[in-house]
C-alpha cells in the first residue's frame, strides 16, 4: 500500500514512498496558490527527511510568487504564532508529529494561525487536484527570509504575558523534560529559565533519532519515569516532535495516561476565564467533571485538531484540547501548545500549593480502555454503519463514527484519520463496566469486518 | 511564425522559462533522475545571480535528498569554477543553476557529471530516459541525509587558474583592466580574481543582486558600456562575461570591441608559442584559429557546435586548448570546459610577455569578417531546406559535421539547425564584409526563393 493520507489540515506519508518532493512542491504550490501569493511562513521538525521536504516547500512556495519566512527547526505553535503576528498568508508547518520516523507530514496553517479547517481543505485540495497553480514570472519571485529570531523572543513574550510569571518564580520547581529528540528543547530552556524553573532535560538532542515514539502516551513515558525518582523533581513531561502535545508523570513515577493535559489545564483556565470548552468524542469525561464545578459546558466535535479549535473559536471557548495531550489556550494559541500547558500546569500547582500527584487525585477517577482492529478503508463506512444498527437502542451519535453515552460510560468507534485501523474507545466508572463495553465492541467489530463469522 | 516552446530538454541541460514551463516540479523531477544517475553521493549545486536561482535551487536539492544524494551548496559560483569543484572534490556530480547568455526570464538546469565535465551526448540520453521513465529509486527517511554548504569554490578555482600563467609577470605589469560582469556570476569572483593578478579593478554591473542591466550575450552591440569605460578610464583592456562566467569578449585599450571569435584565437595564439599540441574548436569558429595553428605546425579538429562535443574531441586526440568561436576558451590543463577566467588569463600574460598591447598584439592575427543571420522556420522544413543548400553547391569542398559548410580556400558559409530554437543560423567568414555579405546573401535567396 502507497502510505499516504491526506487529513483536514494536513497531509502525511511515508518518505520516500508516497510522500515525494514532487507531491510536496504541488501541495506547497497548491497552498502558495489558495495564499494568493501573500508571504507564508514554515518551520520544520527535527527529522532526517525534514530538510528535504522543507527545500521542496520553500520551492513550491517560491515557484507561486510567495515570500517564504523560514524559522528553520520550530515548533508548530510557534509557526502559528508567527503567521499571525506577521498577519500574512498562512503556514507550513513541517512534521509528522506524533507519527514515527519513517512518516513526515505537513501542517497547512491559515492567516488566523490555525490548522484550516474542513472548508479551506477542501478548496487548498480543489486546488491541488485542478494543477492549476499561480506561476510567478521571474521579476515576481520574492527571496527567503531566514533571519527572523526575533520572533522566536516574541513568541516567549507571549507565552509569558499569559501567566502569572510572579507566581510561578516563587515556587522554583524542578521539572524533567523528554524531548523526544524534538524541536522544542531550546525553548523550552529559555521558557522555564524565565519562569524561575529548574529544568532536567532528557532527549533534548534534535537529532531526528527518536529515543522512543514521540505519542506522550503512558507507555511511552516509561525511559521517563523510571529516571523520576532519581532525579528528584517535582514532575515530569514529555513534549512531541512539534511541540503540540503532552504528557505528565508524577515525582513518584506515575506515568499518566495522555487523557490527564486537559482536565489539569481546564481547572485553572475556567478559574480564571468562564467559557465552553470543546474537545472531541473520544476524550475523557474529566473534563466534563471539571467544567461542570466551574458552571461550564463542554462541546463535543470529530476527532482531529482543526475540528476543536475550529469549533472552539466558533462557539468562543476558552479552551479547546484532546485526550492525546494536545490542548490550545484560546484565543492566546491558534494551536495545541505544549510549552503554554506546561506553563499553565506549573501556575496551578503554585496557586494551589499542590503536588501533581494530588492536583490528579481530585479529578473524578474513569477507567478508559483503547482497542484499534486492522479494517481495509474500503469497508469502513459499513462496519460502521453495521455498529449504528448494533447500538441502535442506545440512541447513537453518528457526528464522528459511531459514539454511545450511558449514564455511568461511553464507547466511541471510528475509523483512523492516519492508519487503515478500526479505533474503539470505552470509559467508563468501574473497570468491570469498561471491560465489558470493550468486549461487547470487539465482538461487533469482529463480526462487522470479518463478516458474519465470529473469530 | 511557429510556435515557441519554451521548454527545451537538450544534451546541454533543461532550459526553460520561469514561471512557464521551468517549474519547481519539473526541476524536483529531473534532480531525483539526475541522483539516481549519480548515484547517492556528494552533488555540488551552484548558481548564478538570476531571481529565480534559490526557487529552482530549493527544487533541486529536494530531489536529490530524495533519491539520497547529499547536495552540497556552493552559492553564486561561475559555472567554470562550479565544475572545477567537482572535479577536485571527487563528487558524484553537479548541477549548474543558470541559463548561461539568455535572456533573465530563462533558467536552467547543467548537468555536470563525476570528473567535472559537462554531461555527453550518450550520458544525457541516458539521464533523459531516467527522467521520463518517470520512477526514481527514493531512499526513506532513515538514509536521507542534510544538505551541505562548501564556500571554498572561488578560492580554488582562482589558485587553478592562476597556477598555469606566470602570475609574478602579470602582477609586475599592475594592468589597468575594466571589466563587465553582467550582474552575472562573474560579480562574486572576477574583481577578486582580476586583484590577485596585480591589476587595477575598473568594475560596471558586478552587483549580484541587481538584474542584468543588459543581453548578457557578450556581443559587440551589447557591450558599449564596457567600450566607453575602457576609453574613459585608459584601461589597458576590457573584460565582458555572460551570464555565469564561461565565455568572455575583449576590449582592446582604444574601446574597440575585438568580437567574441577573436577570444578563442588569442588564446590559441598565446597559448600554442610554449604548449604545441592538436586544437579543437567547433565547425562555426573562426578561420583564424586554422591560420594560428598552421604557424605552428598543430592540427585543429572541428566538431559539431555544443561545448560537450568539443571537450569531448580534445580528451581523445589530448588537445592542448580549445574552444568555440563564441567566446568560450577551454585548457585541460585547468578545467575540460569553457573558463572566462583561463581566457582572461591567457590574455594577459601575453600582454605581459612581450609586453605588447592588446591592439597590437589582435593584429598580428590574420583578419576576416564574420557576419551572421538567422531563418525562422518549422522543424519539419529543416531537413528539405538543408538538401537545398547541399544541391546549390553541390562541386564545392562541403562539411557536415554540424549542418552544411560550404569551404573555400579563404571563406566558408555554414547554414546549421539551432540547438535551441526552431532556427537555421547561417554564418558566412570571409576575409572582407562584402565577401561574407555576398555568402549569406546567396544563401538566403537559395533557402527563400
Amino acid at each position: 500500500m502507497r502510505q499516504l493520507k491526506i487529513g483536514t489540515s494536513w497531509v502525511r506519508g511515508v518518505v520516500g514512498e508516497a510522500l515525494t518532493p514532487e507531491l510536496v512542491v504541488n501541495f506547497a504550490s497548491a497552498f502558495g496558490t489558495w495564499c494568493d501569493g501573500r508571504p507564508v511562513v514554515i518551520g520544520r521538525d527535527t527529522r532526517r527527511s525534514s530538510p528535504a521536504l522543507r527545500a521542496a516547500t520553500i520551492a513550491g512556495l517560491l515557484s507561486t510568487g510567495c515570500e517564504v519566512i523560514d524559522l528553520g527547526v520550530t515548533p508548530t505553535p510557534v509557526v502559528s504564532f508567527a503567521v499571525r503576528e506577521l498577519g500574512i498568508g498562512g503556514g507550513i508547518s513541517i512534521t509528522g508529529s506524533h507519527n514515527d520516523a519513517r512518516w513526515n507530514a505537513l501542517k497547512f496553517l491559515g492567516p488566523d494561525g490555525a490548522l484550516i479547517n474542513q472548508v479551506k481543505t477542501e478548496e487548498l485540495l480543489d486546488i491541488y487536484h485542478g494543477s492549476k497553480f499561480l506561476l510567478a514570472s521571474w521579476d515576481q519571485l520574492r527571496p527567503v527570509d531566514t533571519c527572523v529570531d526575533w520572533l522566536l523572543d516574541r513568541y516567549l513574550e507571549h507565552l509569558l504575558s499569559v501567566l502569572d510569571v510572579d507566581a510561578i518564580r516563587q515556587r522554583t520547581s524542578r521539572v524533567l523534560v523528554d524531548f523526544c529528540n524534538g524541536t522544542c528543547a531550546p525553548l523550552a530552556s529559555r521558557f522555564l529559565a524565565q519562569l524561575g524553573c529548574t529544568l532536567l532535560q532528557l532527549n533534548e538532542e534534535p537529532s531526528g533519532e527518536f529515543a522512543h515514539a514521540p505519542a506522550p502516551t503512558a507507555s511511552n513515558m516509561r525511559q521517563l519515569a523510571s529516571l523520576m525518582r532519581c532525579v528528584q523533581a517535582d514532575f515530569g513531561v514529555a513534549i512531541n516532535i512539534d511541540g503540540d502535545r503532552i504528557g505528565f508523570v508524577t515525582a513518584d513515577g506515575i506515568a499518566l495516561s495522555e487523557e490527564y493535559a486537559l482536565p489539569l489545564t481546564a481547572r485553572i483556565r475556567l478559574r480564571r476565564r468562564a467559557g465552553p470548552v470543546v474537545t472531541n468524542l473520544s476524550s475523557s469525561r474529566m473534563v466534563e467533571a471539571v467544567a461542570a464545578h466551574f458552571g461550564q459546558q463542554v462541546i463535543r466535535t470529530s476527532v482531529g485538531e482543526s475540528h476543536v479549535i475550529d469549533q472552539g473559536l466558533a462557539e468562543g471557548a476558552v479552551l479547546a484540547g484532546e485526550g492525546s495531550g494536545g490542548v490550545a489556550i484560546l484565543p492566546s494559541t491558534m494551536t495545541f501548545d505544549a510549552l503554554l500547558t506546561l506553563g499553565f500546569i506549573l501556575e496551578e500547582l503554585t496557586l494551589t500549593g499542590k503536588s501533581l500527584n494530588s492536583a490528579v487525585a481530585e479529578l473524578p477517577h474513569y477507567h478508559m480502555r483503547k482497542r484499534h482492529l486492522p479494517c481495509p478503508p474500503n469497508v469502513v463506512y459499513r462496519v460502521l454503519d453495521r455498529f449504528r444498527v448494533y447500538y441502535e437502542d442506545s440512541n447513537p451519535d453518528c457526528t464522528d463514527g459511531i459514539r454511545l453515552a450511558w449514564p455511568d460510560a461511553w464507547l466511541h468507534i471510528r475509523a483512523s484519520n492516519t492508519e487503515p485501523i478500526l479505533r474503539i474507545i470505552a470509559e467508563a466508572e468501574t473497570p468491570a463496566r469498561a471491560d465489558e463495553i470493550m468486549e461487547q465492541a470487539v465482538t461487533y467489530a469482529r463480526r462487522a469486518v470479518f463478516g458474519h463469522v465470529e473469530v | 511564425m511557429p510556435r515557441q516552446y519554451s521548454l527545451k530538454i537538450s544534451v546541454s541541460g533543461v532550459r526553460g522559462i520561469v514561471g512557464e514551463s521551468l517549474t519547481p516540479q519539473l526541476v524536483a523531477s529531473y534532480a531525483a533522475a539526475f541522483g539516481n544517475y549519480c548515484g547517492a553521493g556528494p552533488i555540488f549545486i551552484g548558481s548564478d545571480t538570476r531571481p529565480s536561482g534559490e526557487m529552482i535551487k530549493q527544487a533541486a536539492i529536494a530531489g536529490l535528498l530524495s533519491v539520497g544524494c547529499t547536495p552540497v551548496d556552493v552559492g553564486i559560483v561561475p559555472i567554470p569554477a562550479l565544475m572545477l569543484h567537482v572535479r577536485e572534490a571527487g563528487a558524484f556530480g553537479g548541477i549548474g543553476i543558470t541559463a548561461s547568455h539568455n535572456p533573465i526570464e530563462w533558467n536552467a538546469l547543467k548537468f555536470i557529471g563525476a570528473g567535472g565535465i559537462t554531461l555527453r551526448a550518450n550520458q544525457a540520453a541516458e539521464l533523459t530516459d531516467l527522467y521520463h521513465q518517470g520512477v526514481y529509486t527514493r531512499v526513506n527517511a532513515h538514509e536521507m541525509t542534510e544538505p551541505r554548504t562548501d564556500g571554498s569554490t572561488l578560492e580554488r578555482h582562482r589558485n587553478a587558474v592562476i597556477s598555469v600563467v606566470d602570475e609574478a609577470s602579470i602582477r609586475a605589469r599592475h594592468f589597468k583592466v575594466a571589466v563587465d560582469c553582467c550582474n552575472g556570476a562573474g560579480s562574486v569572483a572576477t574583481p577578486a580574481f582580476l586583484r590577485a593578478l596585480g591589476c587595477e579593478v575598473l568594475e560596471m554591473h558586478t552587483d549580484p543582486f541587481k538584474p542584468f542591466p543588459r543581453d548578457p550575450e557578450p556581443l559587440p552591440e551589447n557591450i558599449t558600456g564596457l567600450c566607453e569605460l575602457v576609453t574613459r578610464s585608459g584601461a589597458d583592456v576590457g573584460f565582458a562575461q555572460d551570464g555565469d562566467g564561461d565565455r568572455l569578449a575583449i576590449v582592446n585599450e582604444l574601446g574597440q570591441p575585438l568580437g567574441e571569435d577573436a577570444t578563442v584565437a588569442l588564446a590559441v595564439y598565446h597559448w600554442l608559442k610554449t604548449h604545441p599540441g592538436p586544437v579543437v574548436v567547433n565547425s562555426a569558429t573562426t578561420r583564424m584559429v586554422d591560420d594560428i595553428a598552421q604557424q605552428y605546425g598543430c592540427p585543429v579538429y572541428r566538431t559539431p557546435v555544443g561545448e560537450v562535443h568539443v571537450v569531448e574531441r580534445m580528451l581523445q586526440c589530448r588537445a592542448t586548448i580549445g574552444g568555440e568561436g563564441n567566446g568560450g576558451v577551454i585548457l585541460p590543463a585547468v578545467n575540460p570546459c569553457r573558463d572566462s577566467y583561463v581566457a582572461m588569463a591567457l590574455v594577459l600574460e601575453a600582454l605581459a610577455a612581450e609586453p605588447v598591447r592588446i591592439s597590437e598584439l589582435r593584429s598580428r592575427l590574420s583578419h576576416y569578417v564574420m557576419l551572421r543571420d538567422r531563418l525562422l522556420c518549422e522543424p519539419r522544413d529543416i531537413a528539405p531546406l538543408l538538401k537545398l543548400i547541399r544541391g546549390s553547391y553541390q562541386g564545392q569542398d562541403l562539411d557536415f559535421t554540424d549542418g552544411i559548410k560550404v569551404l573555400w580556400d579563404n571563406k566558408w558559409l555554414q547554414v546549421r539547425q539551432s540547438q535551441t530554437e526552431p532556427i537555421l543560423r547561417l554564418t558566412a567568414e570571409a576575409p572582407t564584409e562584402a565577401e561574407a555579405r555576398a555568402l549569406l546573401t546567396e544563401a538566403l535567396t537559395i533557402l527563400s526563393p
